[in-house]
């Protein structure tokens, strides 16, 4: 079963890309795209499902793989990306863009909120790497985990005084920042978040035997030839940073980076190559199923598909613990 | 200076949050010996053991291999050198034998591309060699204390390397899988020439193959010389602040020691 594991997931994650656009507040059948040519619904396939669900494709898929990796680097099972402060850094970006006031945007194709979200997400890396590095010999796992854990309550508490001395428009906009959600007009913020995916699928499927090495400890990774210190500094940077990039697009979604690498090892095992894989089919499919069930559910309102991710997640992992019990 | 310094540790010391851990070590030890390092609990046995491999790289003093110094060689030179059988107790080790033995491969491995079949090749043989292959599939946190430890050894054979260093290889087994442990140790010293550095709190097990003994005490080089003599008399008592008994039977070659009340 396991075997057939990774071929499965592949397929399915196609499935769910290639039916999704087709779904929504006004299920369009493929016969309209071609035969009548309605104007209006070839828009709407065009411009908004498409590049949304492709966005949502993308965000699901780095998340996991970001989780996959921050929880190898970590060797901690609880280990998400949105643990470590950035997501919480780039918040306070949004926040202090909405509370400011200033509107611009980059060649009117990046969005300053994006671009001010983006920034926090950097400042936060850097404050925490620095906190981590103070103390010499190098920054150690645990000391990296306690600087990202107080630096997003740092960011978090000076996020809510914003909130607090904002007025009511300010602080809707805000919080409706930070529950998240896949918003694409065209094809631009699908462009803007490929490329980081691709680097981090990269990092991760390169890395994996190290990886594998990491989980079983650093004297092991260690003992084995892996420059643990290189590649912890690669590893953090690079799924920071990535993070950055996406959560300036989305806003933070939760749960996906968290519990996606553990569904993915009840299906393909610990290695991390296989992982990898799996993380970026199981991920972007997952994340794609709950925003086309946002979209759907309620509408024509659409709930904010953060909201669904933990909800579905949390069910769907509790029923795969309980199983794997028997 | 000697034509055949083989691992040479000159003037090791170590601090550790302003706490002097190490003193000033030296010794060496030629090719293909097997090393025993002895001490009481926090005397420094292996934090020796981790700065001579450079798993702890902040200390001062110099170790070099053939006259190489180990600070100047990368970390994956060294590990087709020196092999480790950490002390892992319990630790979660979510992969089979043969996987682990696998990933143990990682300083000979190219970046990209599987494993060769030469890889197969050492790790059946080092498989065979520690008696585990016919448990080669099964997950290591499955295995008993001897099994896994003897599976740890395996990765650390299939590592094919001249030099093995071993922590406390035996402290959660039995008896049997004590001396099963042992005897695999011994083998591998005398059949493949392998240098062995061993560190242990129990003398007897030291007593079991080794060469030369290395006495640690509070940090400092407290004896080192032939195993053989380390049983001369107030020797041990000096070392580890208790009274100790010899027993020889029969048979056996090195005489047994038991600790025999403490010294006042």
């Amino acid at each position: 079963m396991k075997r057939l594991a990774l071929p499965s997931l592949f397929i399915f994650s196609l499935a769910v890309v290639v039916v999704a656009p087709f779904m929504g507040m006004q299920n369009i059948a493929l016969s309209d795209l071609f035969g009548s040519a309605d104007e209006n619904l070839i828009r709407i396939m065009w411009d908004l499902r498409v590049p949304r669900v492709l966005l949502g494709w993308i965000t699901g898929s780095t998340l996991a793989l970001c989780g996959l990796i921050f929880q190898a680097l970590f060797r901690n099972p609880l280990a998400s990306p949105d643990m470590l402060g950035v997501s919480t850094g780039a918040a306070f970006g949004a926040v202090v863009y909405i509370r400011t006031g200033i509107v611009f945007s980059l060649f009117g194709a990046v969005s300053g909120l994006s671009l001010a979200a983006f920034a926090g997400a950097l400042a936060a890396t850097f404050a925490i790497y620095a906190a981590g590095n103070l103390r010499r010999g190098g920054m150690s796992e645990a000391t990296l985990l306690l600087a990202g854990v107080a630096m997003s309550f740092l960011f978090g508490s000076l996020n809510m005084i914003i909130q607090f001395t904002s007025g009511y428009i300010d602080t809707f906009r805000m919080m409706r920042w930070s529950m998240g959600g896949i918003q694409a007009v065209g094809f631009g913020p699908v462009l803007a978040t490929l490329p980081a995916l691709a680097v981090i699928f990269t990092v991760a499927f390169v890395t994996a035997p190290e990886l594998n090495l990491f989980v079983c400890g650093e004297d092991i990774a260690a003992s084995r030839g892996v420059s643990v210190v290189r590649l912890r500094r690669l590893l953090f940077f690079s799924v920071s940073v990535v993070i950055g990039i996406n959560v300036a697009t989305c806003g933070p979604i939760g749960f996906v980076g968290l519990l996606g690498p553990h569904i993915c090892r009840k299906f393909v095992g610990t290695d991390h190559r296989k992982l990898a894989l799996a993380s970026l089919f199981f991920g972007g499919a997952f994340l794609v199923l709950c925003d086309t069930a946002a979209r759907i559910l309620w509408s024509p309102a659409e709930v904010p598909v953060g909201v669904l991710t933990s909800f579905i997640g949390s069910i769907f992992f509790l029923w795969l613990l309980v199983r794997g019990r028997r | 200076m000697s034509a055949q310094k083989f691992l040479d540790v000159e003037g090791l010391s170590l601090d550790l949050g302003g706490a002097r851990i190490l003193e000033d070590i030296s010794f060496s030890l030629e090719k293909g010996r097997y090393l025993g390092i002895i001490g009481p609990n926090g005397a420094g046995k292996s934090s020796l053991l981790k700065c001579i491999g450079r798993l702890i790289k902040n200390f001062s003093g110099r170790v070099s291999l053939e006259g190489v110094p180990l600070s100047s060689m990368s970390e994956r030179a060294l590990a087709r050198r020196i092999a480790w059988v950490h002390q892992t107790g319990s630790d979660s080790l979510p992969f089979t034998v043969r996987e682990f033995a696998l990933m143990s491969r990682y300083p000979w491995q190219k970046a990209i591309g599987g494993e060769t079949a030469e890889d197969r090749s050492i790790i059946d043989r080092s498989l065979e060699t520690a008696d585990v292959a016919d448990i080669a599939d099964r997950q290591l946190n499955s295995l008993s204390g001897g099994e896994r430890q003897k599976a740890l050894i395996a990765a650390a054979l299939a590592q094919s390397t001249d030099i093995l260093f071993l922590d406390e290889p035996t402290s959660f087994l039995d008896y049997r899988h004590q001396v099963e442990t042992l005897e695999l140790i011994e083998r591998v010293n005398r059949e493949q020439g392998m240098t062995v550095l061993l560190v242990t709190h129990d003398i007897n097990l030291a007593l079991h193959g080794a060469d030369e003994i290395l006495a640690i005490k509070k940090g400092r080089m407290a004896w080192k010389g032939k195993s053989s003599e380390l049983l001369e008399e107030g020797l041990l008592e000096e070392i580890f602040d208790t009274g100790f008994k010899s027993f020889t039977s029969d048979g056996q070659l090195m005489p047994y020691v038991a600790p025999g009340g403490l010294v006042r």
